[in-house]
């Protein structure tokens, strides 16, 4: 065995306890690193593999209304120039249709195929589990369904038209790449051929739907390849309804809630690493001092700087390369759970896989870092002479101040004591206030996120405009029902919202809001930079839309509509994170340059005019005036909403990805603080044995002692919490939206509520006292006489 | 004459792999009010184990002791620690004051434990400080800023503060040269004239002149002892006695 095993198992022997503390915070660093890169590298891209491998292509149309003339010949001759392949096929298409959903329900279009959905050549439907002894009348849903949607095999599942309840038992679960999630704007689901004839029999094919999906040759871009189809469908049959996706909107929209979670939790793990490298740091030079007597013992015998340096190394690098190993099992092993949540967003079976790079990364990362840190700190080892270490390193005390002089000080023997042994460890002060500070920021990360996806839904970050409900009429009644709905007395502020797609030059599709009142638009915090359009010749267009163009607030922007255009002013960019970031807002009459506004239905969004505290009351108050209204106008009404109901289902799968962060991050918080304040305290008890002997020799408790010591971390707890709660109250949103950027929301207003950050300070503060007080038990070991004796 | 410690058959064991080594064999002693008593023996002999078997700093593995008629053996730590607050003071041969504190502050620390009133504990400290030749400009100065001699000499006054019953000195010269040794000695002497009853363990013969009783422990065992009857510098008599007495013991 040569001098440096000896020396490396030596320094094992001797630091179990350090060595554990050190270990725990490596497995929890790359833990938390593997876990974020999985996210990253493993889970989210399995949304873009599936869709690869159901053969997705590159988009799809949808061409549903008056289909006459849409031959699949017809269709072939438009598309075949721009396309490698495309696959046409014919089902059925239930529009703006409210489903059950989780807690809720959503109001969204149902896409209908029979059993042919699973021998298509492309957009081919994969079941992943089903129920064989379901032989009739049953449905395949989306897998979404059952991972947030609530639905198991075997449940009751029902679809109702025009007063007709469809009703099926759910046989199984579908992997789809278009319809797949409740973001998509629509759900695709099969049903057994029996059911399928029926519906089509009983709609008389009124809701046939011709869905064109196409692989897009090289060059061709996705945007403008859709425009000119459109417009070329359009001319073929003016009546038809075309709409279409192409395949990275549809992954964005399935993954961008679950997407904002992961760099939320990303932002909150980089600052616990932050946390866990500077302890490492502090621990690795803590070692040295506490070890300086045995190093210089060893140099005195002829040990040099480079062998006790490079047993150092060796120590903490063995301690680095198992912790890693280990936390990136873990990783794996935890990997599951974060994927179960997400997944359940994306509605995309996913199951982990070894990822090279989310492998190495971590620990390559904790190992070189622990190399780095041990080289710098183990260089003090080198510059120290023997008699120097032999003094166990202190050549002279250099006291500048009596802090808190016992008899001037009017505080309690104890508090006193605590507050010179506070001053005397600024550097532990440092540490404390930082460590505790970042998690803190984490937890208010996690606590924004929770508020505003789980507890009190910020439904401006998913909806452009909010509302109670919406009531949709024909063109003939449009003028009636706008009437009836004005003199209600249990509704306000009605104003008419039409959605509509149009083109920004023939290379943009834009989802656009069409307001006749844009003073009664209530979403405040939609237009972030410049002001909502006033004029006829203005229009206010998504923030990601003007980053990708390059344009700024004052300059022109041509929007087509069929084959109508016109150039808009800029007056402000919007944030949304809907439609892939392309959304633009104008007013009816700006919209009159482009299309006939006064021949298209009546949309009308109104709010409660008692709005209840309790969401169910508030469904029940919008269910009757939707029912009110369906009575009293019959078939004219075309569409209703209750956004009450809706939030229940948009939410859910959000609500369990939230909930479970602010879990994990608040655990997370405690066990990093947990183990910080072991190795402070460990340390500060090892330099301190001495004076702990004093003490308890001129009759100080063990008690007293180990609350002297807990307390003297408290000043830094304190001052951590009050200004880390104040910091995170302020930055989280900023800090957030640098993140968000990238989403879509350009200017974050997330509400924090204050009681949840004060509980936050307030509960840290209590946790780290009690954990400082439970970690200060070793005093009790330490015996006057073994003080005595050892001398 | 009252009795301050009183053992019956006081016994302690060490354990070392299975070895076991007694170094106190049923001691019976008594310690009395007043008296400048002096435990002497050679090295390993268990003179400091007794000491601190006496106060409460050890724990006998036999036997009892009562202090002041109360049995300290049964006591748990804390006990002992609320204990020796006011009824032990200590000097220790590394003197061990605390080195982040001043030394005022290292008397107020001992002191807070019993007084509560920090203006009357403030004047004794200083009272006391003063007594043994501690300088007030050297109050607030650290430890390590202060020579060995006059940190000894605090060390004393700390040991003072709270009125003890006894005051257990361990060797309290043996880190000092001979002069500043006299010194803290001059101390010890001054106060044990008041009234101040001490148990000091030395070997130094120098040192043991200052008792009135002399105890000799060998194996474990006290092996004689010898009454001086007061201190008097230069009393000749006085030290041929305890000559006499140490040849006796094989010193």
């Amino acid at each position: 065995m040569n001098k440096t095993s000896l020396l490396t198992k030596s320094n094992l022997r001797k630091n179990r306890g350090t060595s554990v503390g050190l270990f725990l915070l490596m497995v929890i660093a790359t833990c938390l690193i593997g876990v974020s890169l999985l996210i990253f590298l493993d889970c989210y891209p399995s949304v873009s593999k599936e869709a690869v491998r159901l053969k997705g292509g590159d988009g799809y149309i949808s061409i549903t209304g008056n289909l006459e003339g849409f031959t699949d010949e017809k269709i072939d001759e438009l598309i075949k120039d721009d396309t490698d392949s495309h696959y046409t096929y014919r089902n059925l298409k239930l529009t703006n249709h409210p489903v059950k959903f989780g807690n809720g329900e959503v109001v969204i279009s149902i896409d209908i195929s029979d059993d042919s959905a699973f021998t298509r050549p492309m957009n081919t439907f994969e079941v992943i589990k089903e129920d064989t002894s379901i032989n009739e009348d049953y449905i395949y849903l989306p897998y979404q369904f059952n991972t947030s949607g609530g639905f198991e095999t075997g449940d009751t599942f029902e679809l109702t038209d025009s007063g007709k309840t469809y009703s099926y038992k759910v046989r199984g679960f579908l992997n789809v790449v278009y319809g797949g999630c409740n973001n998509t704007a629509l759900f695709a689901v099969v049903v057994d051929n029996g059911s399928y004839k029926k519906i089509w029999d009983d709609t008389h094919a009124e809701y046939e739907n011709i869905n064109v999906i196409y692989d897009l040759k090289d060059g061709v871009k996705n945007g403008k390849f859709r425009i000119n189809a459109f417009n070329d469908m359009l001319k073929v049959n003016p009546g038809a309804v075309i709409e279409g996706y192409d395949i990275d909107g549809v992954i964005s929209n399935r993954t961008f809630i679950g997407l904002i979670i992961a760099v939320s939790f990303l932002v909150a793990t980089s600052l616990i690493i932050a946390a866990v490298a500077m302890m490492l740091a502090n621990s690795i030079s803590n070692y040295i001092r506490e070890n300086m007597k045995t190093l210089g013992a060893l140099k005195a015998i002829g040990y040099t700087g480079n062998d006790i340096k490079f047993s150092l190394v060796i120590w903490f690098l063995i301690i680095a390369a198992i912790a890693s190993v280990i936390g990136i099992v873990v990783a794996y092993m935890v990997m599951p759970l974060f994927a179960s949540i997400i997944i359940g967003q994306m509605g995309v079976p996913y199951s982990v896989t070894f990822n090279l790079f989310a492998t190495l990364i971590p620990v390559a990362f904790v190992v070189l870092f622990t190399l780095i840190v041990t080289v710098i700190c183990a260089n003090k080892v080198s510059k120290i002479q023997p008699i120097v270490a032999l003094r166990e390193g202190v050549e002279s005390h250099n006291f500048k101040k009596n802090h808190v002089a016992l008899d001037k000080t009017s505080l309690g023997l104890n508090t006193s004591l605590a507050m010179k042994t506070f001053f005397g460890n600024m550097k532990q002060n440092v540490i404390t206030f930082i460590v505790l500070g970042f998690m803190i920021f984490c937890c208010v990360i996690s606590l924004l996120l929770y508020e505003n996806f789980s507890r009190k839904p910020k439904l401006d970050i998913l909806a452009t405009e909010i509302c109670a409900g919406v009531v949709a009429s024909d063109y003939e009644t449009r003028e009636d029902v706008l009437d009836y709905l004005e003199k209600r007395t249990d509704i306000k502020n009605v104003r008419e919202i039409i959605n509509m797609n149009v083109y920004y030059n023939d290379e943009e599709s834009l989802f656009c809001y069409i307001v006749k009142d844009l003073s009664k638009f209530k979403n405040t915090n939609l237009c972030y930079k410049g002001r909502l359009p006033t004029y006829d010749n203005e229009i206010a267009v998504s923030g990601s839309l003007a980053k990708a163009y390059g344009f700024d607030i004052g300059d022109e922007i041509r929007i087509d509509y069929g084959d109508n255009s016109f150039n808009y002013i800029i007056t402000g960019f919007i944030q949304t994170t809907n439609n892939g970031g392309r959304e633009a807002i104008f007013s009816y009459k700006a919209a009159d340059h482009i299309m006939d506004i006064d021949s298209i239905p009546g949309w009308y969004w109104f709010d409660l005019a008692n709005e209840s505290d309790d969401v169910n009351k508030n469904i029940e108050e919008v269910n009757r005036i939707i029912e009110e209204c369906e009575d009293k106008y019959g078939s004219h009404i075309i569409s209703t909403m209750n956004f009450f109901k809706m939030i229940g289902g948009a939410m859910t799968t959000f609500q369990g990805i939230s909930v479970m962060m602010l879990i994990i991050m608040c655990s997370i918080s405690v066990a990093v603080i947990a183990l910080i304040l072991y190795l402070l305290i460990k340390s500060l008890v090892y330099h301190k044995r001495k004076d702990y002997g004093i003490y308890k020799a001129l009759g100080y408790t063990s008690g007293s002692l180990m609350l002297q010591t807990a307390l003297s971390f408290m000043p830094a707890v304190i001052a951590s919490a009050i200004v880390f709660s104040i910091v995170s109250y302020n930055v989280a949103n900023p800090y957030i939206s640098l993140f968000m950027r990238s989403f879509g929301l350009m200017k974050c207003d997330f509400v924090i509520p204050v009681p949840g950050v004060v509980a936050i300070g307030a509960g840290l503060t209590v946790v780290s006292f009690l954990l400082a007080l439970l970690q200060t038990r070793r005093i009790k070991k330490i015996e006057a006489y073994n003080m005595l004796v050892a001398e | 004459m009252k009795n301050v410690i009183e053992t019956k058959k006081l016994c302690k064991t060490f354990s070392n792999g299975g070895i076991q080594q007694h170094v106190l064999k049923n001691i019976d002693l008594e310690i009395y009010e007043g008296d400048f008593t002096i435990i002497m023996g050679a090295s390993g002999a268990g003179k400091s184990t007794l000491l601190y078997s006496l106060s409460g700093m050890d724990k006998p593995t036999l036997g009892s002791v009562k202090f002041d008629g109360t049995e300290i053996t049964k006591m748990n730590t804390d006990e002992l620690a609320i204990f020796r607050r006011s009824n032990c003071g200590f000097v220790f041969q590394q003197v061990y004051l605390v080195d982040s504190m001043s030394v005022l502050d290292n008397i107020m620390a001992a002191g807070l434990l019993v007084y509560k009133d920090k203006r009357v504990l403030a004047k004794k400290a200083g009272e006391l400080l003063k007594a043994v030749n501690i300088d007030e400009t050297l109050w607030g100065k650290f430890p390590t800023q202060i020579s060995g001699g006059e940190a000894q000499r605090v060390g004393i006054a700390r040991s003072l503060i709270n009125d003890p019953k006894l005051v257990f000195a361990d060797e309290p010269t043996g880190a000092l040269n001979s002069q500043t040794g006299k010194a803290v000695l001059d101390t010890l002497t001054k106060f044990n004239e008041k009234g101040q009853s001490i148990v000091m363990v030395t070997h130094d013969i120098s040192s043991a002149r200052r008792g009135n009783r002399i105890l000799y422990v060998k194996d474990g065992e006290i092996a004689g002892e010898c009454n001086l009857g007061k201190y008097v510098t230069g009393d000749k008599e006085r030290h041929q006695k305890l000559n006499d007495f140490l040849a006796t013991m094989g010193w």
